[in-house]
């Protein structure tokens, strides 16, 4: 793909939308390596400000890999290598002496949703109080509001105290936006997050990424090729650790696409 | 072959197990040349025939075993926190440590009771008290006579070594099994929160695993009780024995093995239910 291309059309894109197009994550010329297997080789692209960036692609394609890298939790996966730079509003992710901090500036979600082993409010209190909020009225504030953004608190609320782990799991992986939420992030990871979350509570999760997507940047990896349709303004294809095609979701999902993998990919007629 | 292991793996494997069952091997040859020595294979009278009811037995016994397995026990889980939160997985020094620590649970318990027998025979001197019983000091009402509370302290020093060297390899094994259990992903899911390595081990890592942790001390502990009551049951010489001639301290040892392993299956399956991986995944 041409890179110059993906670059000009996207800027237009967020120019129409009215917001800047200021790039808030540059990754240029990304390289991991799992002991000697290759994850991603070599991949750059920009993530704009207040955009909703759709990643696709089968699996193996390193998208997980890439979202790890961006909040530095691939350091605890033994005998990896990266090699490449990410920025982070311009400033490299891998010189920054803070990474709590950082990573406080991110929220992930992951796909198998983990709960802590506290009770809902504390799980959602969780990364406020460490980073610092002790107010009890300021917490329950968050509390309540990440909740409800997660499509949660209507379910929850009668039972705060109980034990986050006690949820089934598609509530526990709410519970994980929830907090992922709660740390008010920059940019939002979300990794395959209805994996386990009827289609309803979906499409309440998806209205509300909707309406976030004002206040901050919104990295969407899907299994569910019509999610990407749907959220997405711009859309990532990855295949194999290479980045395939980025583009506009319009283009990604038109008959023409500047690359057929693409094509064959997003039309279920591929492999 | 292990298929699990690659070759240079299972080489390093084998030459840190072989330097264990050298000087384990060499200790064992030791403690059986003093054995022979010291005649202790034939001892079969006991140093104290005087009937004096199980309190001073078991306080003395208490006031051994408590201090010395909670110390032994607590320095066991630091160990085992330390070789599983900080140390890397590829350093030495957290390998030779683990297979050491291997092989020390793997020997059966009755072997370091040999080992204590003779380091107690030997050298701190057990002999010379049977020689010597100590004067009866006191008789109380229903005419028994009460040996006094007393000890010698370099025979307390070898017993709480025995007792030391067998608790804590264990509780390093059970503690790290237990922290190994919180897996990465579980970790990961605080760790993107913006917690640092310490909340996350408070907050996150000891309540998933501390079931487990104490799980492993109840289990280490009663090794070593069951094997100091083996060899009170096989009539080793002891300072007393109850008024139907059955050592006091072979059941109290055994009631207390038994107690601890009952506890420490109670909280195995208590980790089990609240396990995040155990709970339903379904909507």
């Amino acid at each position: 793909m041409n890179p110059r291309k993906a670059l000009t059309i996207g800027m237009k894109t967020n120019s129409q939308n009215g917001s800047q197009n200021t790039a808030v994550i540059e990754v240029t010329d990304l390289k991991v390596h799992y002991g000697d297997k290759s994850a991603l080789n070599g991949v750059s692209f920009d993530v704009y400000q207040n955009e909703i960036l759709g990643i696709i692609g089968p699996a193996q394609s390193g998208k997980t890999t890439l979202l790890k890298v961006i909040n530095r939790t691939l350091e605890f996966t033994p005998d990896t290598t990266v090699a490449g730079s990410v920025k982070l509003d311009g400033e490299d992710i891998s010189t920054i002496g803070d990474v709590y901090g950082l990573r406080r500036r991110i929220g992930m979600v992951q796909p198998l949703p983990v709960g802590l082993p506290l009770s809902i409010y504390d799980n959602v209190a969780f990364a406020p109080r460490t980073a610092g909020i002790r107010s009890k009225s300021e917490l329950d504030e968050i509390v309540e509001r990440c909740l409800q953004q997660a499509a949660l608190w209507e379910e929850v609320k009668d039972r705060l105290s109980t034990l986050g782990t006690k949820l089934s799991g598609g509530q526990q992986q709410r519970l994980t936006i929830a907090r992922a939420l709660s740390h008010q992030p920059d940019i939002l990871c979300l990794d395959e997050f209805s994996i386990a979350v009827d289609p309803i509570t979906t499409m309440r999760i998806e209205d509300v990424l909707k309406t976030l997507q004002t206040e901050m940047t919104i990295l969407l990896v899907t299994n569910l090729v019509q999610q990407a349709k749907r959220l997405a303004n711009r859309t990532a294809f990855f295949l194999n650790g290479d980045l395939i095609e980025i583009d506009t979701t319009d283009i990604i999902f038109s008959d023409n696409p500047a690359e057929q993998a693409t094509y064959d990919y997003v039309n279920g007629t591929f492999g | 072959m292990n298929a699990l292991m690659t070759r240079p793996e299972l080489r390093k494997k084998i030459a840190l197990q072989g330097i264990a069952f050298i000087i384990v091997g060499a200790a064992l040859i030791f403690i059986w040349n003093d054995l022979k020595k010291s005649g202790a294979t034939h001892i079969q009278t006991s140093s104290a025939s005087r009937v004096s009811g199980i309190l001073p037995s078991l306080l003395s016994d208490l006031n051994l075993i408590l201090p010395i397995s909670l110390l032994a026990v607590l320095f066991g889980v630091a160990c085992a926190f330390y070789l599983e939160e900080w140390l890397s997985a590829t350093s030495w020094v957290r390998r030779f440590i683990e297979s050491q620590v291997t092989f020390l649970t793997e020997i059966p318990s009755l072997l370091y009771g040999l080992l204590a027998i003779s380091v107690l025979f030997s050298y701190a001197g057990v002999f010379k008290e049977i020689g010597t019983p100590s004067p009866v000091q006191d008789v109380n009402e229903s005419g028994l006579a009460v040996v006094p509370f007393q000890r010698n302290t370099t025979m307390f020093y070898a017993e709480a070594l025995i007792f030391i060297l067998m608790v804590i390899p264990v509780a390093i094994k059970t503690t790290q099994e237990a922290l190994r259990s919180v897996t990465t992903p579980i970790r990961e899911s605080a760790y993107v929160l913006g917690a640092n390595q310490w909340q996350v081990i408070a907050k996150q890592v000891v309540p998933l695993a501390f079931p487990s942790i104490l799980a492993g001390g109840c289990r280490a502990m009663s090794r070593a009780l069951a094997a100091a009551a083996l060899l009170i049951g096989i009539h080793i010489p002891d300072h007393t024995t109850g008024p139907r001639g059955i050592p006091d301290r072979f059941m109290l040892f055994l009631g207390g093995a038994l107690l601890l392993s009952t506890i420490s299956s109670f909280l195995k399956k208590s980790r089990l239910e609240t396990s995040p991986t155990a709970t339903a995944r379904h909507d």
